[in-house]
């Protein structure tokens, strides 16, 4: 089921608008810059030239799992213009 | 639709949420990797520490956040309380203040000469009024205005009233019972005239001596312009003098002998004065007798018209006051023939004799 939705959600064109919409206040919240300051962490602790894509994500990912960005659920949810889930 | 506003029983409702969850950490991994590869190319590329500097320029520049200062430590009302002093009047003005005062201290702004203008135009109002009228006597030839606004709009309108294409119907005379008015007779006299209820006697006496004076019937105001103003008549002058003086009042001036004729364009000199001759001797309409009474006044010359004729804008030249029409001019009087060659100038309708032989009498 969850596959449908998904496929749904992208034949749609909803998956990249919510996406674009998540950025957006990801970014409004500060959340963005929080990640980037990790960043700068993370590539000063590895040296400037060795770090790779894989280090970054694996370093941030989790961390931007776990910041204060739950509130955003709901408000994702509640966005204006949301369609109903479908398929059941 | 919203997903909190669909019917849902309890499980569905626990999957939906499930569900919403699981998008919701897709899009957030999709946002992480997307910054991954944003700041993993800047570091390649070369530009990631790019707004970085040295430590010491850092600290330097680093954002304030005390009260009373600005991001950047300044205080910003710190002009507030400073005093300058003037270079011109060596008072001490507050900053704020400095530059307007400035500038109307120089005399040298925009603002500042415009304000002093104004006031010098109101001065020159309130001086003017109260002057003598003796005195502005060259100046006051069609020149008088009520303010200095309106000099500009007076002679632009005493242009206008002379030109050759104004027909003849325009050339009503003012301030007359039932005359037919039009546009341009408003328009003149509403910025030349004086109310006479304000002034008193002696002023009105002085005024009458060297102006028009005929009141507008449109405005009660007084004429401002010369003693032999085109738009008036001499019979209009006395009567307003009678009535603002009494029956004693003095009579109307007539320094040169100026008259005007219809369509006359003088041919020759010699048969003007023979004509001359002739209009001297005969009264021809009992205004003009009326105006025979009027003696010479010895500052302004004036042009008598009868009533019939239609008024002619003229304005008076020099020491002669201007031709109208064609001019029957009295003997001898160089003015004379300054008014003819103005009067070849312009075809009038033809008058009637001129009103104002037996002042002529007085001259000859």
């Amino acid at each position: 089921m969850k596959a449908a939705v998904n496929q749904k959600l992208t034949e749609m064109g909803e998956r990249d608008r919510l996406k674009e919409l998540l950025r957006a206040k990801l970014t409004e919240c500060g959340w963005k810059d929080q990640m980037k300051a990790h960043c700068k962490e993370v590539i000063k602790q590895k040296g400037l030239e060795h770090v790779t894509v894989e280090d970054l994500v694996v370093e941030i990912t989790p961390k931007g799992r776990g910041t204060d960005h739950c509130c955003l659920t709901s408000a994702l949810i509640t966005a204006p213009g949301r369609p109903p889930s479908t398929s059941r | 639709m919203k997903m909190e506003d669909m019917p849902l029983s309890g499980p569905d409702n626990t999957k939906l949420e499930s569900l919403v969850h699981d998008i919701y950490s897709e899009l957030v991994e999709d946002a992480c990797l997307g910054l991954c590869f944003e700041v993993h190319r800047a570091v390649k590329q070369g530009y990631f520490f790019l707004d970085e500097t040295d430590q010491e320029s850092m600290k330097e520049f680093e954002i304030v956040d005390q009260p009373g200062v600005d991001i950047f430590g300044q205080v910003y009302n710190q002009w507030k309380n400073k005093e300058c002093e003037c270079p011109n009047c060596k008072r001490l003005i507050a900053a704020s203040r400095f530059a307007p005062h400035l500038e109307k201290c120089l005399g040298m702004g925009r603002n500042s000469s415009r304000i002093a203008n104004r006031r010098l135009a109101s001065n020159n109002n309130m001086s003017k009024s109260e002057s003598d009228q003796e005195d502005n006597d060259d100046l006051n030839d069609n020149d008088w205005s009520y303010g200095a606004e309106k000099k500009a709009k007076k002679r632009k309108s005493d242009k206008n009233q002379n030109s050759p294409r104004r027909s003849k119907s325009m050339k009503h005379k003012n301030g007359e019972l039932g005359t037919i008015v039009t546009s341009e007779p408003y328009k003149y006299n509403f910025n030349t005239g004086i109310s006479y209820e304000t002034l008193g006697p002696d002023e009105v006496r002085s005024l009458l001596t060297t102006q028009c004076g005929v009141i507008s019937e449109h405005t009660k105001k007084m004429c401002t312009r010369s003693q032999r103003c085109p738009q008036h008549t001499d019979e209009q002058r006395r009567a307003v003098r009678v009535f603002l003086l009494g029956p004693s009042a003095p009579t109307l001036p007539d320094a040169d002998p100026v008259v005007e004729n219809d369509g006359f364009d003088i041919p020759d000199g010699q048969t003007l004065m023979s004509r001359l001759q002739w209009e001297d001797s005969s009264d021809i309409s009992p205004t003009d007798s009326a105006s025979s009474k009027a003696s010479t006044n010895p500052s302004d010359s004036r042009r008598p018209k009868k009533k019939k004729r239609p008024s002619l804008g003229l304005n008076s030249g020099g020491g002669g006051g201007g031709g109208g029409g064609s001019s029957s001019l009295t003997g001898g009087s160089s003015s004379s023939q300054s008014n003819i060659s103005l009067s070849t100038k312009k075809k009038r309708p033809k008058l009637s004799a001129p009103s104002i032989p037996s002042i002529y009498d007085d001259l000859n």
